[in-house]
């Protein structure tokens, strides 16, 4: 059976409510959606909380799905959690005022969770260094593997635009790595 | 292992939007950009909270199998709507008629009672069920939003399965 079929009757299993049709999902995308919110946050725990939501997310959701490139549509709901949790932290941070001058001297705003287990790599390093526009563009291009065009639809901006975002972010990170 | 977006013919589409003589060059950067990024895996989430996912979302699903599907909860509401209105008409009865409705809605063993404080107390409290219930109505009827309309016909029927049983009780 090829790839593309065994997806498919994957997803009619979870849209029948099979657990087992679903734990196949986890096996196949966790990794890549667990690298796309890792490279996005570069914090551990973060990832493993925004990674669980998406997939309780999607029991909820399957039954919207209408066909066309599943990955499309699982990172479409992997970018709004990745939203929510942004305008979340916007909304805490602006609660926690008396913290403020604190939180804005970490470095990019990502929350960095227990340094001594994790070894931030350069590339995080340096990812941090980008727009946050950007980097979630070039990360959702990596982890998704949609095509140009699927992103292009995904994000709701011409082709040509994401395109051009892309490659000033990615030749910027190569400039990073090397200098 | 070959990533699905490598199939994107990257000269090509670069050269609709730059001059050719850039477009292969352009589409090189992003291809060894790539690469950096295949060098540099992230880390792999751990297997605890994997199998912790998989367990919520079997849990999710066994919950999703207990709770009455939406269909049966609306026709719930709809079957408690219809008597309730049925109640309500009957209610407002006593203002015209009120030995019919009276003999309509009250059980034999108080008709047929002799123990009139006690009866007329159990009259004047179902009656004020009815009253409430029939707020409730007008309220629902007013449009409060559909969510809290499902509740709070939930809870309507819900007392008045308890208030029927209750009743014919006595």
């Amino acid at each position: 059976m090829g790839e593309g079929a065994e997806l498919t009757q994957i997803i009619e299993g979870c849209k029948s409510g099979y657990a087992d049709s679903f734990a196949q999902l986890v096996d196949i995308y966790a990794g890549r959606c667990y690298g796309y919110f890792y490279r996005l946050t570069g914090d551990r725990d973060l990832s493993e909380e925004l990674l669980s939501e998406l997939f309780m997310k999607l029991v909820e959701k399957i039954a919207s799905y209408k066909g066309g490139a599943f990955e499309s549509w699982l990172f479409r709901i992997a970018a709004n959690i990745f939203h929510d949790h942004l305008r979340a932290r916007q909304r805490r941070n602006k609660l926690l005022d008396a913290r403020r001058t604190e939180l804005e001297t970490a470095p990019t705003g990502w929350q960095k969770s227990d340094e001594t287990d994790v070894k931030i790599d350069r590339l995080q390093s340096h990812l941090d260094r980008l727009d946050g526009d950007t980097r979630e563009l070039i990360m959702l291009r990596f982890y998704s593997e949609l095509s140009f065009k699927e992103i292009a639809a995904l994000r709701s901006e011409p082709i040509g635009t994401a395109l051009s975002k892309l490659h000033r972010g990615l030749k910027k990170l190569r400039e990073l790595m090397e200098g | 292992m070959k990533h699905r977006n490598e199939n994107d013919d990257l000269s090509a589409l670069f050269e609709r939007f730059v001059p050719s003589s850039n477009a292969e060059e352009c589409a090189e950067e992003i291809r060894t950009a790539d690469g950096l990024l295949r060098a540099h895996p992230a880390p792999q989430p751990r297997p605890e909270i994997i199998v912790g996912i998989k367990l919520a979302m079997a849990e999710r699903l066994a919950e999703r199998h207990r709770r009455p599907h939406p269909f049966f909860r609306f026709v719930g509401a709809a079957a408690a709507v219809i008597v309730v209105a049925l109640i309500g008409i009957l209610g407002r009865g006593p203002q015209s008629h009120p030995e019919v409705s009276h003999a309509a809605l009250i059980p034999t063993a108080i008709w047929e009672s002799d123990d009139l404080a006690s009866d007329d107390h159990d009259i004047a409290y179902f009656a004020s069920e009815i009253r409430q219930i029939e707020t409730r109505m007008r309220a629902l009827e007013a449009g409060d939003g559909e969510v809290e309309a499902v509740a709070t016909l939930d809870e309507v029927e819900m007392e008045l399965m308890r208030i029927n049983t209750a009743f014919w009780k006595e």
